[in-house]
């Protein structure tokens, strides 16, 4: 294989800019430093990694579906990943290095094609020595087998792919065998020569760029780094400062550097602000090779780190910061705290909690900075944190915050102060819950102060109050009232039951307020029925009637009826029942989903609970016997513990922390047949009742979590303690105080433990319960593993949003948008006006080099329809929606999609509208918008980051459900079935996913592709297209064809 | 190899296909949910004191209680190397048939309804699973098990049907279930090392892909380490194994053996579900390994019955015991009991 250099000269062709929004119609890279630095020749653009491509591939990590032009990067990214250890080669390099001296030695072993061929056993010992194997029980023989000689070269064998069984095969035949094995050639960013010379590592002089690449570290992270820049910008870097003393910051460069941009002999800064960076960079943008030295040197790379953050705003964020002397200003605080630590520390960006401050800042029409209540509030607010020891030094070192430009600088401050409970976590959720509520009904100052007051205790808990914005400021008062009362209890198992029994009730109380099916009017009311109960909690028996006072609360707004079985309110979980034969069936399959995790949960029934409940009080006052009651007790002893493997002195000494069963243990010591089979005194009959507690919470809790099932839930079926073990007090984990905070996965990998279980509070469950499900979806393909870093969020997106009052119409814009921003690209192949507006939309969505790559394939006119394919349909969505607000007249001009859509907006601009299918289509954006209502977010997809910000990467990814909405409409589906098809979907996608690292996003645009098409040719299990039969006929079928799990 | 299958009521096969046990089966025609018992199969390795296996008993032989009621044997088969004289290649396993144990009854009758029965048709076919550990654990003794695994399902005989997974952090089902060996042990070959072992979140998948499944089914595990990612505990998965009869084989290294807790588990987990572990400390010790559980599969009795009305709806316990003359010296290794498991 060989790949010119088209691809570059191409890029030097360009009639399009691709760094900014606001440089793109004029700019050409005529000018660039390239031109005159004189081509480079084709043997230098390129090396030869020995051995097939597939084999390499494997051995270094990097998933099989990647391009050609993607294999060094991938390799110099996944060796700085995984390849050292304190400047020591880790196994993963080891090996690699190793399996590239073996691929050596099996070319050498090749003919002049490139193929390694024996005619059978006389010549089969080299290659079988080079391999690490010999013939066992004789060469020629029906029985013969290959068996390991020598297990390093024998392992690279296996662990490479080479095709061990088919050399078997021939060799028990005595016949022939032959196998390619040419070397592959892969492109080279600028030249191998420039890379060489720029290594530090240096052996012999015929070693090439896969050598350094496998030696040199700070090489592997430029070369990485440089993979992200478009050709225009690295031709320039190249040529000054060059490769040497770029390699000194590489690390930086690799962390911030990915949207610096070199357009006409200049840098292209945040906000055209060249005077205003050329102040704080001490080197002016128009002489690149100094501005970006200096750029990545300053102050440990923290002004890099700021300048990333920056340009990864759209253009109109990017003018605000850069007005008068904001830039600067803002930078010194943010330099002024970030120099406690190093830009550089760790393999992910540390600017991310930066980036979210800078994204959500809204700005009044003045120009001043919008904040949630007023100056006086924040000044209380930043007095009070200021007290901490452990803040105050986050906070900048001006104390006075009488001035909203004071408050965003001491937000920007604090922005290196590594919490999820900090002054910018504050900041965003009052700004959301202001933003969500009308203008009338903002928050008041006092409640203002109490959510930041409380935010560290309660910070997973108050972005409901931001979700639902009907919820008014005594709902948060009440709330905290409730929560600290709880928090009182003295006694441990009434507390955790407390907790369990609370978070449960506001659970249940969520899900049917996002289903929409407690009334408007009636949000505030019945949440306050909810948690009111609560404050008054000093028994068990005090608790159950709380518990059941607060979901009989829920269940009389949703239903009118407080008093309805188990089986209804699992109807009412399962979502609102429409009239129309597919909702009915929907309905009942995500009911029957419910209840099976309540059967494999092996949990009381509430009916039970509440009916021996009431029985034992009717006991108590004489108006019935005991001995009536004896069914419901008895129905309470049949939950058994699974069958034990360990005696209590095991697990004792070989899980002694972990094990969490006691709660468990406590319920199947209930017996209270015994007290009903004899006469008892009051005190004993409300023990008694007390004693049901414990079941009620768990119930409750099993709600929840049956609601929120991952789609390939493993352990919800068959680990029957896993809802009983949650942790609410952190008992089993000593020394977890924030009992309020997310859930997480405690006991994984513990032997003797019983089982990994929760640990935590019910806030974010779905996030926590699709952690716990992912490993058990099974890739694909061979290589791949399911992607922690993302996985969980693709479930959390297929889960918690649900399509219940979408209309078609809403499903047929969706899919409308998505295939008018095709036509908008297909049509801008041929015209260079409609190009350049594509693409200043664009780049406020798509950074430099990919914009790169797309007008690569437009002026090529090739393959326009593959190119379109890889565009996330989230960016599809919005080039349309932006290209229709920006140019309404020509916005139907491009195709009968674009067409249609216009007719549509016309007809019904209110379910048009990008707010209103932001909502239908989007997902949950916690990290981002501090609240769990679905949205579609307006930014750029994000590298991964780590520290509060770690989800951003997998947040800034929302076009699943986009694109799954978009396949369901252009096959008829009708968009109450999306509850079905979504989790479906989605796993299956999962399953496809093949990525090289954590932020391949394009194998997620892969996965969702060829799952669509999976779906659409019928490879997709049937129990999503069963959704479209005709209700008769699902009726018929027999259970198992029905539900698979 | 002489294969006895016996059908003890003249069954007629469309009986198989109804809930034997109405009792214990809750059904909600709005929630399409089925508690299900339809016949009860344990396979059964009988061993005299020196570990031989003993062939030649008759159905007449076992009793078999179910929470100490009396159940009625429905079908019987002993397996296909009862008889056999040959022993593993290492020559460690001796076979004894059991001359005065009698022979097959020949009521042509009987013979008749059980050939027409689905389960006993094809029950001396097993299904193997092997599940291969290709964690970083397995790292240095990787191609040596390679070794062991394909030389196991090269012998194998063709009665039987492998598949080959193998798992690190998540399961990858390399080869579903075949007769094309062949296939298998390119897919053995093909495996690629991975990271973390989740052993019991892997086998609890396979189990389930086994579960359906009738005749003897089995799964061998090759595993080099502890868990350190599994989320579900090895009491889910061995109670899901009894309660599927599916029996558990693992082979594990050393290094699994010097993890108490792993060694208790791999130990018990598999004795529970009717099979064995063994801990090998060189990769000699993995093929002799391999070739007992050979042995073990082609010598278990299988026999089947339809439980009498039980109203237990939890742990079900089960006793099987040889009666007859001189036949109490023996020992017996199958399942325990099971759990009546949920039809979705």
């Amino acid at each position: 294989m060989r790949f010119p250099r088209r691809q570059i000269l191409q890029a030097m062709c360009l009639g399009l800019g691709v760094c900014s929004a606001l440089h793109a119609p004029a700019l050409s890279q005529a000018n660039s430093p390239s031109a005159s630095a004189g081509p480079a020749s084709d043997s230098e653009r390129y090396i030869v990694i020995p051995g097939p491509l597939r084999s390499f591939l494997r051995m270094a990590g990097i998933s099989q579906e990647v391009s050609p032009e993607q294999v060094l990067p991938m390799l110099a990214r996944n060796v700085s990943l995984y390849g050292f250890s304190g400047g020591n080669p880790k196994e993963y390099l080891i090996l690699l290095d190793r399996y590239v001296h073996q691929a050596k030695d099996l070319q050498r072993l090749a003919d002049p094609q490139g193929v390694i061929r024996i005619s059978g056993c006389r010549d089969a010992n080299e290659l079988l020595a080079t391999l690490g194997y010999r013939i066992e029980k004789g060469c020629g023989r029906r029985d013969a087998a290959l068996v390991t000689a020598n297990s390093e070269r024998a392992f690279l064998t296996i662990d490479s792919g080479f095709p061990l069984s088919a050399l078997e095969q021939a060799l028990q035949k005595d016949g022939p065998f032959e196998h390619p094995f040419s070397g592959t050639t892969v492109p080279v960013l600028l030249t191998d020569a420039e890379w060489v010379s720029a290594s530090k590592w240096r052996r012999n002089a015929s070693d090439n760029l896969l050598d350094v690449l496998l030696h040199d570290q700070d090489l592997d992270r430029l070369y990485s780094a440089m993979a992200k820049f478009d050709s225009a910008t690295r031709l320039a870097l190249d040529e000054s400062p060059g490769l040497k003393r770029l390699a000194q910051s590489a690390a930086i460069v690799d962390l911030y550097g990915g949207q610096i941009c070199v357009k006409s002999g200049q840098v292209i800064v945040p906000g055209e602000a060249d005077k205003a960076w050329q102040e704080i960079a001490g080197e002016s943008p128009h002489a690149p090779g100094k501005f970006v030295t200096s750029l990545l040197s300053k102050d440990g790379g923290w002004l890099a780190a700021y300048f990333d953050a920056l340009s990864r705003l759209n253009a109109s964020q990017q003018v605000h910061f850069t007005e008068g002397s904001r830039l600067k200003r803002f930078y010194n605080v943010y330099r002024s705290t970030a120099l406690r630590t190093d830009a550089s520390r760790g393999v992910y960006p540390r600017n991310g909690d930066l980036l979210i401050l800078l994204s959500s800042v809204k700005w009044l029409p003045d120009g001043d900075v919008s904040i949630p209540g007023d100056v006086a509030v924040w000044d209380a607010i930043f007095t009070q944190m200021a007290k901490s020891r452990e803040v105050r030094p986050w906070l900048g070192r001006n104390h006075e915050w009488n001035t909203s430009g004071r408050l965003l600088e001491t937000l920007v401050a604090s922005s290196n102060y590594r919490s999820e409970a900090g002054p910018i976590q504050v900041f965003l959720l009052l700004s959301a819950i202001d933003a969500a509520r009308s203008a009338d009904h903002q928050l008041s100052g006092e409640a203002e102060k109490l959510v930041a007051h409380r935010y560290a205790h309660f910070s997973h808990w108050f972005p409901i109050f931001a979700e639902f914005p009907a919820l008014d400021d005594s709902a948060i008062t009440k709330f905290v009232a409730a929560a600290d009362k709880i928090d009182s209890i003295s006694n441990t198992n009434l507390k955790a039951n407390a907790l369990g029994a609370f978070q449960a009730d506001v659970g249940i109380w969520q899900i049917l307020a996002r289903q929409h099916e407690i009334p408007d009017d009636q949000l505030n009311s019945s949440w306050l029925a909810v948690v009111q109960p609560f404050t008054g909690v000093g028994s068990s028996a005090q608790l159950f009637d709380a518990a059941r006072s607060a979901l009989q609360g829920t269940l009389r707004a949703a239903s009118g009826d407080p008093n309805i079985s188990q089986d209804q309110i699992v109807d009412l979980l399962a979502g609102p029942v429409h009239q129309d034969r597919d909702s009915q069936r929907v309905h009942q399959h995500v009911a029957n989903r419910i209840r099976a995790v309540l059967e494999d949960q092996r949990l009381a029934s509430l009916d039970s609970l509440f009916g021996l409940y009431d029985g034992l009080n009717q006991v108590a006052h004489g108006s019935t016997s005991g001995s009536s009651l004896l069914p419901l007790a008895e129905s309470l002893r049949e939950f058994e513990m699974p069958r034990p493997i360990f005696t209590g002195n095991e697990r004792s000494s070989w899980a002694p922390i972990i094990y969490s069963s006691r709660h468990a243990e406590l319920q199947v010591r209930t017996d209270l047949t015994r007290i009903l089979k004899s006469p008892a005194s009051p005190a004993q009959l409300e023990a008694a009742r007390g004693q049901l507690t414990p079941f009620l919470r768990d119930t409750l809790v099993g709600l929840n979590y049956a609601y929120y099932e991952p789609p390939g839930a493993e352990v919800l079926h068959n680990n029957p303690l896993f809802v009983r073990s949650h942790d609410f007090t952190s008992v089993s984990v000593q020394g977890v105080t924030d009992i309020w905070d997310e859930p997480r996965l405690v006991g994984v990998g513990v032997t003797a433990g019983g089982g990994a279980y929760l640990l935590g509070s019910l806030a974010d469950l779905p996030y926590a319960l699709a952690m716990t499900e992912e490993d058990f979806i099974v890739p694909k393909n061979v290589q791949a593993l399911i992607w922690r870093e993302v996985v969980p969020n693709l479930l959390v997106g297929a889960t918690l949003p649900r399509w219940w009052n979408v209309s078609p119409n809403e499903l047929h814009v969706a899919a409308l948008y998505q295939k008018s921003g095709e036509e908008l690209l297909t049509a801008s192949a041929n015209n260079q006006e409609l190009r350049a507006k594509v693409s200043t939309i664009l780049s406020d969505r798509i950074p430099p080099v990919r914009l790169e790559q797309i007008s690569n394939r437009l002026d090529s006119k090739r393959d326009v329809k593959e190119l379109v394919s890889t565009i996330p349909p989230a960016d599809l969505f919005f080039l349309a929606y932006a290209f229709r607000e920006k140019y309404p007249d020509l916005a139907d001009q491009t195709g009968p999609a674009s067409k249609q859509l216009s007719a549509l907006c016309s007809k019904d601009p209110a379910n048009s509208s990008w707010q209103r299918l932001s909502v239908d289509f989007g997902v949950p954006h916690p990290s981002f918008l501090v609240t769990n209502s679905s949205a579609l977010l307006m930014t750029k997809t994000l590298s991964s980051y780590g520290g509060n910000a770690g989800r951003l990467f997998a947040e800034s990814w929302d076009s699943n459900n986009l694109y799954w909405a978009r396949i369901a409409d252009e096959m008829g589906y009708s968009p109450v079935e999306l509850n079905l098809l979504v989790p479906e979907l989605t796993r299956n996608m999962i399953t496809n996913i093949f990525a090289s690292n954590t932020d391949d996003w394009p194998a997620l645009q892969r996965a969702m592709v060829q799952t669509g098409e999976e779906f659409r040719n019928g490879k997709i299990a049937r129990e999503t297209a069963f959704a479209a039969e005709p209700a008769e006929q699902t009726q018929n079928k027999s259970p198992n064809q029905e539900l698979k799990r | 190899m002489r294969k006895a299958t016996l059908a003890i009521f003249g069954l007629a096969p469309c009986f198989l296909l109804q809930p034997a046990d109405t009792q214990s089966a809750p059904q909600d025609d709005s929630t399409h949910l089925r508690m299900n018992v339809v016949l009860v199969q344990l396979s059964i390795a009988v061993t005299d004191s020196k570990g031989n296996y003993v062939n030649g008993l008759r159905p007449e032989n076992f009793e078999v209680t179910e929470d100490k009621i009396p159940q009625k044997i429905s079908s019987f088969e002993e397996g296909s190397g009862a008889g056999d004289t040959a022993s593993s290649n290492e020559g460690e396993v001796q076979t004894q048939t059991l001359q005065a144990a009698g022979t097959v009854p020949s009521d042509p009758h009987l013979q008749t309804a059980s050939t027409a029965l689905p389960e006993a048709v094809h029950a001396n076919q097993a299904s193997v699973f092997v599940l291969f550990d290709t964690s970083n654990y397995m790292y240095r003794g990787f191609v040596f098990a390679q070794d062991a695994i394909t030389d196991f399902i090269r012998s194998m005989d063709g009665a039987s049907k492998v598949a080959f997974y193998s798992y690190c952090r998540d399961l990858s089902r390399a080869m579903r279930l075949t007769s094309d060996h062949f296939g298998i042990v390119n897919a053995v070959r093909s495996t690629v090392a991975g990271d973390d072992a989740a052993l019991y979140n892997s086998l609890l998948l396979t189990v389930k892909d086994a579960a359906p499944l009738k005749g003897r089914k089995a799964i061998v595990v090759f595993s080099n380490g502890p868990d350190n990612a599994s989320s579900v505990p090895p009491e889910d998965v061995a109670e899901l194994a009894q309660s599927t009869g599916t029996i558990i084989y693992i082979i594990s290294t050393r290094q699994a053996e010097e993890d108490p807790a792993s060694a208790a588990a791999f130990e018990r987990m598999s004795r529970v579900s009717g099979g064995k572990a063994y801990f090998a400390k060189n990769w000699l010790d993995e093929k002799k390994a391999f070739s007992s559980i050979r042995e073990d599969l082609v010598h278990l009795y299988t026999l089947s019955y339809y439980p009498q009305a039980n109203p237990n709806k939890g742990w079900r316990s089960i006793k099987v015991r040889l009666i007859g003359k001189d036949l109490q010296k023996y020992h017996l290794r199958t399942r325990d009991g099971y759990r009546l498991v949920a039809q979705r």
